[in-house]
């Protein structure tokens, strides 16, 4: 049986980047998570997205939107229990610029 | 006389014949472009046949070679490029409508690199628009119309380097680049039969390369075999002023395991790779295992770190996505791509906030060092590349295999922090579509990437296999 982290993993990465999630095991059974209204944050930031585009979308579209959104949320949850310092950086390295003299 | 027969000659193969004055590169050149005009459109392979280019490369190569000026194994030989490369005279669309008319005044690096050892560009190849970065859940998503694997033409060629897995496979080129975010190059090489390799990030230039996510974007190769694959890394590898990404590291070829008294290498399995998959997928995987295990020493059920690697590859992919692509969800001009979902996938990262994009980038560094302990402990890992043959193109990805459950998600972690992988053809299963073997091994170990395929190759011929075009 797949595990509720397994399936929540999924099910933003659905959202995030289908083609990633076709290398991972889709959920068995159809889950009351998947069917369950979007959280009321998912719900006011899809409005922001349709407020910052007022012409641009159908009802249907929105209906999208606020899935991914609330899937991605999800997603967020699971990156906040690792645990990190204040000193674990981003995986990038800013380099400052000096031109030719 | 019959005409002559190159279409699923080897790299190697075909330097020979030029070396040996059996051929020229312009013959080459004209049976290559001719195959890309009449079996492009059969498969959805082809954007754009770049005829005046490869005929004017072409004769350079010939007039070098005759003069005894050598530049190497891909001297004369031709090949194809995803068309998310910049290349100077010619539209780079990116798979994608509103790119459509795009030109570039110069070559992406990868193509002045082939282009300085001699390789002959013939064709520009289809892919998925954006590479998918807009989210597509079935094939029918570039301008191209969707990409058909050579085996049987009902079903998708896989992406998003539709076009490079589906045009080795035909011989419509000995190979082509392509590119993987997350499964890009491993996914059309295994649903074609082709081999592919994606190298470490950074290893290869992605100076004008079109942009998905700038740190897990990879630019690698699709040949006949793991010893084309090899060569074509070769010469594109190599660190490049132009891409700070990039760097400058020996790709060394590597003895294979076990030869000549030498010990045998550690191949890891993860747990499941094969438990709920395609049945004829699981049994061609077991069988390559036995293939080379006289060779190997197998350790069965092993656990990759249990990290957050979808929700890290998602944010970044989401956030980075966004932003590269921010000026056509600004004007609107999503509303042109293909696939309906592409047309409002790319919104709902804009509901992303910048300290979780940093979250994800942050733990990223502690599950680089997790996976790289992991890794260390193996030469490789080897798993079926994916879980089922190719999907139909005329339904949802999620529709094609129902009831296809398992296997072990190695793509997407490895992709996540970079490291190398390769596939290898390894039979063929339901409507004689292909399957793939994938390795995967530390950062910068392609060269023990290529060894094992090459093994596995030395003692199969699945890499030799021809789709029937006629």
């Amino acid at each position: 049986m797949i595990s509720r982290r397994e399936f929540a993993e999924q099910l933003a990465l659905m959202a995030a980047a289908p083609w990633f999630m076709e290398d991972m095991p889709e959920p068995r059974a159809p889950s009351p998570q998947a069917q369950q209204e979007p959280s009321a944050l998912a719900k006011a930031l899809a409005e922001g997205v349709r407020l910052r585009y007022p012409d641009r979308f159908s009802a249907d579209d929105i209906t999208a939107i606020t899935r991914s959104i609330d899937n991605r949320l999800r997603q967020i949850e699971r990156l906040y229990q690792t645990q990190l310092t204040n000193a674990d950086e981003p995986d990038f390295v800013y380099s400052v610029y000096r031109g030719a003299d | 006389m019959a005409p002559p027969d190159f279409a699923f000659l080897t790299v190697a193969e075909l330097a020979r014949l030029l070396r040996q004055k059996k051929t020229s590169a312009t013959e080459l050149a004209t049976y290559f472009l001719d195959r890309a005009e009449r079996l492009g459109p059969r498969f959805n392979a082809v954007v754009t046949v770049t005829r005046e280019r490869a005929l004017s490369e072409a004769a350079v190569a010939d007039r070098e070679i005759k003069a005894g000026k050598w530049r190497g194994p891909l001297h004369g030989i031709p090949y194809g490029v995803k068309d998310l490369l910049a290349t100077k005279d010619y539209p780079t669309t990116w798979g994608a409508e509103p790119y459509r008319q795009q030109k570039f005044d110069s070559d992406a690096t990868v193509i002045e690199r082939l282009g300085a050892a001699g390789a002959v560009l013939v064709a520009k190849l289809a892919m998925v628009e954006l590479a998918g970065g807009m989210g597509y859940n079935q094939a029918n998503a570039s301008f191209t119309g969707p990409g058909k694997t050579p085996w049987n033409p009902n079903y998708w060629s896989g992406g998003s380097s539709s076009g490079p897995g589906a045009a080795v496979a035909a011989g419509i080129v000995p190979f082509a680049i392509g590119s993987e975010t997350s499964g890009s190059i491993l996914t059309p090489a295994a649903y074609c039969g082709v081999t592919g390799l994606r190298p470490t990030y950074g290893r290869v230039s992605r100076h004008g390369a079109m942009a998905l996510a700038w740190t897990m974007d990879k630019l690698g190769p699709l040949g006949r075999s793991a010893e084309d694959c090899g060569i074509v890394l070769g010469v594109i590898a190599g660190k490049d002023p132009k891409d700070p990404s990039s760097v400058d590291r020996a790709h060394p070829l590597i003895p294979s395991p076990g030869g000549r008294g030498g010990t045998k290498w550690k191949l890891g399995i993860p747990k499941g790779a094969d438990k709920d998959i395609q049945p004829e997928v699981a049994a061609n995987f077991r069988a390559a295992l036995k293939v080379l295990e006289d060779r190997l020493e197998i350790v069965e059920d092993v656990e990759l770190p249990d990290l957050p690697y979808g929700a890290v590859a998602g944010m970044i992919i989401g956030a980075e996505g966004a932003s590269a692509y921010d000026d056509l969800l600004k004007d609107g001009r999503l509303s042109q791509l293909t696939a309906p979902e592409d047309r409002t996938g790319g919104y709902p990262a804009l509901a992303l906030s910048a300290p979780d994009y940093l979250r994800a980038l942050r733990v990223r560094r502690p599950m680089q060092r997790a996976l790289d302990d992991f890794l260390k402990k193996f030469d490789a890992l080897a798993v079926p590349t994916r879980n089922t043959v190719a999907s139909p193109i005329d339904k949802p990805f999620r529709d094609g295999w129902p009831g296809v459950t398992g296997g072990a998600n190695v793509i997407g972690p490895t992709n996540v922090v970079g490291v190398p992988g390769i596939s290898v053809p390894n039979g063929f299963g339901v409507q004689g579509l292909p399957t793939g073997l994938s390795f995967t091994a530390r950062a910068f170990d392609e060269g023990k990437l290529v060894s094992l395929g090459q093994l596995y190759q030395s003692r199969t011929d699945w890499h030799r296999r021809q789709p029937t075009l006629t």
